[in-house]
């Protein structure tokens, strides 16, 4: 199967202070995310997913291990045309617009000249910024910001999508227009890599998922398989009273089952955010 | 290769446009425009030197000092603005290599220094002719020889020194491609300037006899490593005509200037490369 | 190898600078004389840095000279001569500096010298004699040295000439001073008479004569009123050499 990571063993040491004593970021990671996922790369802070990233982007050298994107060499410039990258906390030219920041990584990724006008618009028309593209980056707000990032992450329509927390600081509204974006990514056949704190959000969003802590990965599956508690059932009913309680009792006690807890379904504070407020405040 | 040289383009274009935007350019721009007016109201300090002498002598002055300050610090500044802001992650994501990347500034840079430079020079040109159409006049009803300043040699300097300021810039972005901070890299490429600037006192006792061979040695490679950028310093010379320059001379300082150039952008695209960012 | 082949490409390039910059330092070496000079060394601490690194020299040489006259206010030789000599390394194409270095070395150190070590009453004459001639020297030293580098020679060969006369008694070399002053295109009126005056003085008089007179004929008899004193004094010169009528300049209209 053509993956669109592979990660070999791959080990990251840094070197600090005068002595040159090496802390070991990234210990011997093996990896292979598959193409056309959300896949979630997730853990605590200082675990070695930034580095892990880095690395795939070439943006850092490995100290031992091979890394592949879509079959080519990580380091490679072909390799970074078929990629595209939104960094944790983007930083923009405030000077620039939103347009013209869109259009110069186009030109940077290699857009056709001819193509540049209609790639630029269709980045911004999905990442709606079309409204705000006129202004400059310096007058926009955190999720615009990210939008924008966004924008110039997909312009030159990537195979493969990097996205290191791209909702931390936005709101609701719109982590949730970010989610939206990565799922219409993925429905156009693409890869998605998220890098995220946010585990709610990446249970929503990802496919799959990779945990990772002090440099080693400690799980990697489907969401719906990591997070499945397959000895246990869940059930939803309506209109319970105590006697069709008791009597449903009986009858799973009957078969060897037990009912350990029963509890009202909750919604999310999130979900009831979302119902209650309407439209983006950003545009 | 054209693909490359259109990166480099676009990267140098934005770097442009962020460096004129700063504040601090427009203030040493203001400052060295205010030095090379006032130089004609100073005059009264001048000790018979030659009344053009000191206007020019005033005004390349600042365009030396104020350059080699601007070149130092808004080099190292647009570096590490890229660092320190993470940008340079979002543009060394994309299919743009090191090289480029660092090609990019130094050009953006060099585009800057030029500006710099040449509104400085046109200024300074526009304060000479008009105090030697003065002086012209006055030396003729006295029966005198008037002193009168060169155009082409107003020009050939304004290109000597941007290719001096260049020569640092190639300097101040090898030494960032090393360093890990902006004050690191300030200091020491201020220090680089001096040395270069200094560099002629290595060069001038290398060409005398000595006799010991590590001595010797020393020099050779300071001599080699170190820019001489006092041999650019020719404002008298070719502006004013206190000395006669030869146009072999003036070429083969010009290529020697780019030659360093060369050399040191070659030397930061190599340390950058490795660059963990 | 391969790894080191970039690092290598880098080395050669920096000797091929260096090796290009030599040679052309060598040719353009000449055109800059205000740098490299030993009068420089002992103000170099002194603010005199910015100069040396290049642009704003005229600036330093104009406070140089400033402050050497709180020196000479002090009648302190040592700090004084140090800064004029830093003004003229500066900016060497300035007459003004040479000028009135030599002069201020020729004509005010021996006094300080003899004041320093006693007084006019306590130094014997023959020592003032040779502090005199010594400073002169120096002062002519100085002003040699301006001639090679000012742009306009003249002033400083009449300072050199009145040094000549004045410390060194040397009316030969005055009037050798004074005869290139007269020569120069700015030449004032009266060089060629003193130059004329102090070869007659060395007892050079027939070839005094000889140059005033032709000096007067090529440059001043068709020159505003023809410098009648300079007639006046050439008949002089004549009266005493003894010249017949005919050796003589011929009689002017306006002579009686």
């Amino acid at each position: 199967m053509n993956y669109a990571i592979s990660v070999r063993h791959l080990t990251k040491d840094f070197r600090i202070g005068i002595r040159g004593l090496k802390l070991r970021a990234v210990d011997d990671l093996s990896l292979e995310i598959p193409r056309g996922q959300v896949y979630g790369l997730l853990g605590p802070n200082g675990c070695g997913k930034s580095t892990t990233l880095k690395v795939v982007l070439g943006l850092v050298s490995a100290t031992a291990g091979e890394i592949s994107i879509l079959g080519e060499p990580s380091a490679t410039s072909a390799a970074r045309r078929r990629t595209g990258f939104l960094p944790e906390a983007p930083y923009f030219h405030k000077f620039l617009t939103g347009r013209e920041l869109v259009r110069y990584c186009a030109q940077l990724s290699g857009v056709a000249a001819s193509e540049l006008d209609a790639a630029v618009e269709d980045a911004l028309g999905l990442a709606a910024m079309n409204e705000a593209a006129g202004r400059p980056i310096g007058t926009y707000s955190k999720g615009m910001l990210q939008r924008i990032g966004f924008a110039q992450a997909v312009v030159h329509d990537p195979e493969l999508i990097i996205l290191d927390e791209p909702t931390a600081g936005v709101d609701p509204v719109g982590s949730a227009s970010i989610g939206r974006m990565i799922h219409a990514m993925r429905d156009k056949g693409k890869t998605v890599v998220l890098c995220s704190h946010l585990l709610g959000q990446v249970e929503q969003v990802c496919d799959r998922v990779a945990i990772m802590d002090r440099g080693k990965l400690v799980l990697e599956g489907a969401v719906e398989d990591v997070l499945s508690r397959r000895d246990r059932h869940v059930m939803t009913i309506e209109a319970m009273t105590p006697t069709a309680r008791a009597a449903a009792e009986a009858a799973l006690e009957a078969h060897g089952a037990k009912i350990t807890s029963v509890t009202h379904p909750r919604r999310s504070l999130e979900d009831l955010f979302r119902e209650l407020v309407t439209g983006s405040r950003d545009a | 290769m054209k693909d490359s040289l259109r990166r480099t383009l676009w990267i140098s274009r934005v770097t442009f446009l962020e460096a004129v935007r700063q504040r601090f350019f427009a203030f040493l721009l203001v400052l060295s425009a205010a030095m090379v007016l006032s130089s004609v109201s100073l005059r009264v300090f001048d000790f018979g030197h030659g009344e053009l002498k000191f206007i020019a002598d005033f005004g390349f002055g600042g365009m030396f000092f104020f350059g080699s300050v601007l070149a130092v610090v808004m080099t190292a500044q647009l570096f590490f603005s890229e660092i320190d802001n993470k940008t340079a992650l979002t543009l060394l994501a994309k299919p743009l290599s090191r090289p480029e990347f660092l090609l990019g500034k130094f050009f953006g840079a060099w585009a800057v220094l030029g500006v710099f430079v040449l509104v400085l020079a046109g200024l300074q040109g526009v304060v000479l002719w008009a105090r030697e159409q003065e002086l012209v006049a006055a030396a003729e009803q006295a029966g005198r020889i008037p002193t009168t300043f060169s155009i082409v040699g107003l020009c050939q300097l304004v290109l000597l020194q941007w290719l001096r300021l260049g020569v640092v810039i190639a300097i101040v972005l090898a030494i960032s491609s090393l360093a890990r901070t902006f004050l690191f890299t300030v200091v020491v490429g201020s220090l680089a300037v001096v040395a270069g600037q200094l560099q002629w006192i290595a060069q001038d006792a290398f060409l005398r006899p000595t006799d010991s061979p590590v001595y010797t040695a020393f020099l050779w490679v300071s001599t080699r490593l170190i820019p001489n950028l006092q041999q650019f310093n020719l404002a008298d010379a070719l502006v004013l005509g206190s000395a006669v320059v030869e146009e072999g001379a003036l070429i083969s300082v010009g290529f020697s200037g780019l030659a360093y150039l060369v050399a040191y952008l070659t030397l930061g695209s190599l340390i950058f490369r490795r660059r963990e960012i | 190898m391969r790894r080191f082949a970039p690092w290598l490409l880098v080395g050669v390039l920096l000797l091929g600078a260096g090796t290009l910059a030599e040679s052309s330092w060598l040719r353009i070496r000449p055109s800059i004389p205000e740098i490299g000079r030993k009068e420089l060394e002992p103000t170099l601490g002194q603010g005199v840095l910015l100069g040396v690194l290049g642009g704003l020299r005229t600036v330093v040489a104009d406070i140089a000279w400033i402050r050497s006259y709180v020196f000479w206010e002090r009648r302190d030789r040592p700090g004084c001569e140090a800064l004029m000599r830093t003004a003229c390394a500066l900016d060497p194409h300035s007459r003004y500096f040479w000028e009135n270095t030599g002069l201020r070395i020729g004509l005010d150190m021996a006094h300080w010298e003899i004041r320093r070590r006693g007084g006019y009453a306590k130094v014997p004459a023959e020592t003032q004699e040779r502090l005199f001639r010594q400073y002169g020297r120096q002062g002519l030293d100085v002003l040699e040295e301006g001639m090679a580098y000012a742009r306009n020679r003249t002033s400083l060969l009449l300072a050199a000439g009145f040094l000549a006369e004045g410390k060194l008694k040397d009316l030969r070399l005055a009037a050798d001073y004074y005869r290139q002053a007269a020569d120069a295109p700015d030449a004032p009126w009266y060089a060629a008479r003193i130059c004329a005056d102090f070869d007659w003085g060395a007892g050079r008089k027939v070839e005094a004569y000889g140059w005033y007179r032709n000096y007067w004929e090529t440059r001043m008899r068709s020159k505003q009123d023809g410098f009648p004193e300079d007639l006046i004094r050439l008949r002089t010169m004549e009266t005493e050499l003894r010249l017949g009528v005919l050796q003589r300049i011929p009689r002017q209209g306006w002579e009686r």
